[in-house]
């Protein structure tokens, strides 16, 4: 990964839209700025950062996966049963990660060998996943945790939770994961181009399977998560939140068709999104407004850039004379 | 199995422009008789002339949804702000024309004006911004439902405030079906029609078969792709009114989930997700599908948690039949021509 | 061809991204500065005035705006900043989310109507934990994360009005289907459960009978209408459709309306009673019920106001006095029951403007 200023150019422009939205969030509300309230409206967005991590090598490489939070939910009701059945977290939770990614791969292998389209494979198992999380939960859902599964919800260092400086870690880890092993190259290399890659020798189905795996087992890790900070699991557990997860992963530039995009700028759009949501709800902004306010973000941030390009192609396409003197300028060279 | 499927297909012509539209027909048609054969075995009820209306008449406004909804997936584009249309649509101009009586005649003609200005403005995201479909329609869904909900204020509108025909048309049944489903058959038809003959229609499965060397050809991908959401638009309004008036008290999340409904009609009905290929015919099939399987599930007492199951296994299954059928068409033609040259 | 220029189209990215930022904050700004308080939200109300949220479920609905009308009364009347809180989206997350940034504003008291009772546990007690006083309304919440639980009908009360809308509107009884919202709902489950349980054994239900398999329309419109004619389709004795969902009742009514079978079959339950005075009017239906939402949001936020003031505890045997809106008594684990039902019937329907 060339780490050249010119190819992060969108996590600058994360950045400075989240310096502009703690801006807005301030004004809108003297509670924003309080580092506590931060920290404890940050916990909020563990879960979507989770799902998002999960769901980015599955878009770079140009498929999609909109199931992950009915897999979240199976993981969560999953815990909670183990749970309250007494057993240990050391073995409830690799048991569980287990369970989702393999779900995952479910979605991988309809996608990978059957050839099936990921965007209506991930909408049906988006169903039947969701149906299996009820099954498991039941008619009332899972309360009554035993504390030990309830740790990552509370803990905290110092004043920062355990939960937030996980979603550091894991951003961290991925980064890595895509930048630097070959499942992340294989990734990019998919998305760019999957006929060409597999007959570089690329193991396109292995790679894709593995994608959705692991897409799977971090939905699972947020559902513990679920766990920890509800206390409490149901059948409807994230109903409808993969648009929000959908969104995010769009807003960190990674393209919907494959090839491109950086881990770290998932975490810099969530930090963007719950910037703008923190500062909405601690302020009351009618319910509304905060939904314009987000779908209207999706579309000025690729929308406005576009605009002033077409409007520079358009300006610059009525200067005929800058023509023939670049033709000039290349003569000149070729000749010394 | 194959020798048979062979002789379809030569009967049929599936490899040649409009026989290869029929080609994904064909497995969504099998997949319904496989449904219709399996609910029936299990509840002999679920065959009478009764329910079989019944379905259509669910599946009426889900069908005319997905027409619209096909002729952007045929562009190899999605819209996801199909709910939002018609939820701001039924809600917008109910109200107005509960509050303004005169206009009453003129709600559809209304609708379509607002219908095709929201689809318009997807198109011109999608198309001359080239923000890529997803991400423009999944902010548009927001933006436009955020405005319902802004402009009803959490206001109910009762049946009582629409306009008595648009009510008397949900109830009415001409030639034995429901008027609704006469209009979603009018709808289908006018749009596969116009598709299959008019040059436009044209256009759009050579843009969406291959955009660049439509480009080539000298087609507009602007015109074309802000055509086919403007068309989309339109369709999702009508569908909104209808729904509208169907439903009586209408509320500010009307028709909010739908597109996930919609899509999974579009694409058991054989349209590729792809683009280029595909009818409206088969979307309006597949609602009929989706249709047909949730009132069989309530047919067959099967508890609600086994429904989510069952529905999401059927849409994957139906895929699956759909790429089977296709692959095996594809097949059967492919080697005959091979042997053709060969000889 | 301007690759000369990439140095200049990222300076320009990142300038248009400030405009974009920019217009953000101009076009939010005018809507940011209409909330739904009664006073500036910059915090600096007095210092004694005492500040109440109201959080329902979501913000979209008829029912909870109804509910607001109360609360807003009893802030005017007692003299409280009384604020309406929410999303639009009928999620538990998002509630969640509201509430746990309703707390650094440090209210006196929430008032809060539950999308899921036990995921929320944990923000309410962290408020009460702050020294904000909880009030749940129409959808409790876990025992020991509120004060006080305004219920609107006990189950049992809520079941047996509801058979007995069922029994006016076919007096000969016969087959009862349910539609409820979600699997996950407590109060409809709850419902559903003593329904079936009166019918079985209360000798005033003898001629009803039900379908054992429970039918959810997730509070949708279209969903409740395509459910009520498949249950039509599957059980051709069906008489009676009850559904404890403002939404999806009256949308079933609807749907045997539109298909011919008025009379012959009926939808009932819990509705606004103008999502269903035409039906009343036309005799397609002839009783449904509900309770006054205003008022029991206005018993609700009084309750709160009390507790906060300190007027009140929350122990069993302590008296509300709503004015004129009666005195309540708090039961057993902090419930409070309203239990003041309406029958709406086609005499009574032009009484309620709701």
């Amino acid at each position: 990964m060339k780490l050249t200023l010119r190819s992060w150019r969108w996590e600058l422009i994360l950045v400075v839209l989240i310096i502009f939205a703690a801006i807005w969030s301030s004004t809108l509300s003297p509670y924003f700025l309080d580092p506590v309230n931060l920290l404890n409206s940050s916990q909020f967005f563990v879960i979507f950062s989770l799902m998002a991590f999960g769901l980015f090598p599955i878009v770079v490489q140009g498929e999609i996966d909109i199931s992950l939070a009915s897999t979240l939910a199976v993981g969560s009701v999953m815990i909670g049963k183990l749970a309250v059945s007494g057993i240990p977290m050391v073995v409830g939770l690799p048991l569980t990660l287990l369970v989702c990614a393999a779900l995952g791969a479910i979605n991988g292998i309809l996608v990978a060998v059957a050839g099936l389209p990921s965007l209506v494979v991930t909408l049906g198992t988006l169903g039947a996943y969701r149906g299996i999380a009820f099954i498991i939960a039941g008619d009332i859902g899972v309360t009554g945790i035993p504390e030990e599964y309830l740790t990552l919800g509370s803990a905290r260092v110092g004043i920062v939770p355990v939960s937030v400086i996980l979603v550091v870690v894991v951003a961290g880890l991925l980064t890595v994961l895509m930048a630097f092993t070959r499942f992340g190259r294989y990734s990019y290399s998919i998305g760019s181009n999957h006929r060409a890659s597999r007959m570089a020798g690329v193991p396109v189905a292995a790679t894709r399977i593995g994608a959705y795996a692991l897409g799977g087992a971090s939905a699972g890790f947020a559902g513990l998560i679920w766990v920890a900070q509800y206390q409490s699991a149901r059948g409807d557990n994230a109903d409808g939140t993969i648009l929000f997860v959908v969104t995010a992963v769009v807003l960190a530039g990674v393209s919907i068709k494959g090839g491109t995009g950086h881990a770290p700028a998932v975490l810099l759009a969530i930090v963007l999104l719950g910037t703008l949501q923190t500062g909405m709800k601690l302020a009351n902004v009618p319910g509304t407004s905060q939904t314009l306010v987000i779908g209207s973000l999706l579309i000025i941030s690729i929308g406005v850039p576009r605009l002033v390009e077409i409007a520079r192609d358009k300006i610059a396409a009525l200067k005929p004379a800058q023509e023939t003197t670049t033709i000039k300028h290349v003569e000149v060279e070729t000749r010394v | 199995m194959s020798a048979g499927i062979k002789t379809l297909t030569r009967r049929f012509s599936f490899t040649k422009g409009a026989g290869a539209l029929r080609g994904r027909f064909i497995g969504v048609l099998v997949f319904l008789a496989m449904l219709i054969v399996v609910f029936s075995i299990l509840n002999p009820r679920f065959l009478s002339f009764d329910n079989g209306r019944s379905i259509l008449f669910t599946a009426a406004i889900l069908a005319i949804a997905a027409t619209g909804q096909s002729l952007v997936v045929l562009t190899g584009n999605l819209d996801l702000s199909v709910g939002s249309i018609m939820g701001l649509v039924a809600y917008v101009v109910f109200d107005i024309s509960g509050k303004v009586p005169e206009l009453q005649p003129f709600v559809l003609v209304i609708a379509i004006l607002i219908g095709g200005f929201l689809g318009f403005l997807n198109g011109f995201f999608v198309s001359v911004l080239q923000i890529p479909s997803i991400v423009a329609t999944l902010g548009t869904l927001s933006i436009y439902r955020g405005f319902v909900s802004f402009y009803g204020n959490a206001r109910e509108i009762t049946s009582g405030t629409l306009p008595p025909w648009m009510r008397e048309l949900a109830m009415a049944i001409w030639l034995g079906l429901p008027a609704y489903v006469w209009v979603a058959f009018t709808v289908v038809i006018i749009t596969g029609l116009t598709l299959r003959y008019h040059p436009w229609g044209r256009k759009l499965y050579a843009y969406g078969s291959n955009p660049e060397a439509a480009h080539f050809y000298g087609f507009s991908s602007t015109q074309i792709v802000t055509g086919a959401y403007t068309g989309a638009g339109i369709i999702a309004a009508t569908g909104g009114l209808l729904l509208g008036a169907q439903v009586g008290n209408i509320n500010s999340l009307l028709a909010s989930g739908i597109e996930l409904q919609v899509l999974a009609a579009v694409v058991i009905g054989g349209v590729s997700i792809w683009g280029g290929s595909g009818s409206v015919y088969g979307a309006a099939i597949g609602a009929v599908v989706l249709a047909t399987i949730n009132n069989g599930l309530v047919m067959v007492q099967v508890q609600e948690f086994y429904r989510l199951l069952i529905q999401g296994a059927a849409i994957i299954l139906a895929v699956a039949v759909d790429a089977l059928v296709q692959k095996r068409a594809l097949g059967a033609t492919t080697r005959r021509r091979i042997m053709e040259v060969e000889s | 061809m301007f690759s000369h220029n990439r140095n200049g189209r990222r300076l320009l990215g990142g300038a248009a991204a400030a405009l974009a930022a920019a217009l953000l904050i101009a076009g939010c700004a005018s809507t940011a500065t209409t909330p739904t308080a009664t006073t500036p939200d910059e915090g600096v109300a007095p210092a004694d005035m005492i500040k109440i949220f109201m959080a329902p479920k979501f913000t979209g609905l008829a029912y909870f705006e109804v509910a607001k009308v109360g609360g807003v009364e009893a802030g005017e009347e007692l003299g409280f900043d009384f604020q309406y809180i929410g999303s639009d989206q009928p999620d538990a997350t998002t509630q969640i989310s509201t509430l746990t940034n309703a707390i650094p504003q440090k209210p006196d008291a929430l008032v809060v109507s539950a999308i899921d009772g036990d995921a929320i546990a944990p923000a309410l007690k962290l408020a009460r934990e702050a020294g904000i006083k909880v009030v749940t309304y129409d959808a409790d919440s876990a025992v020991d994360a509120r004060d006080l639980f305004i219920n609107q009908l006990s189950y049992e009360f809520a079941a047996s009005i509801m058979l007995d809308a069922a029994l006016l509107n076919s007096p000969d009884g016969g087959l009862v289907g349910f539609i409820s919202a979600s699997p996950t709902a407590p109060n409809h489950t709850a419902h559903v459960k003593i329904m079936k349980e009166l019918i079985d054994s209360d000798s005033k239900y003898s001629s009803l009978s039900y379908i054992d398999t429970v039918q959810f329309a997730g509070d949708d419109a279209q969903k409740s209408q395509d459910l009520a004619l498949a249950m039509i389709q599957a059980n051709p004795d069906l008489k009676v459709i009850i559904s404890s969902s403002a939404v999806s009742a009256p949308s079933a009514q609807q749907a045997i309306v539109n298909a011919g079978l008025s009379g012959k079959v009926f939808a009932t339950g819990f509705a606004l009673p103008s999502s269903v005075k035409d039906f009343l009017k036309n005799g397609d239906s002839v009783a449904f019920a509900l309770w006054d939402p205003a008022e029991l949001g206005y018993v609700a936020t009084v309750a709160a106001y009390q507790l906060a003031t300190g007027m009140i505890t929350a122990e069993e045997g302590q008296v509300i006095d709503a004015g004129k809106a009666g005195k309540y008594t708090v039961g057993k684990d902090g419930e409070v029951l309203y239990d003041k039902p309406l029958m709406f019937t086609a005499d009574n329907i032009d009484n309620y403007d709701f």
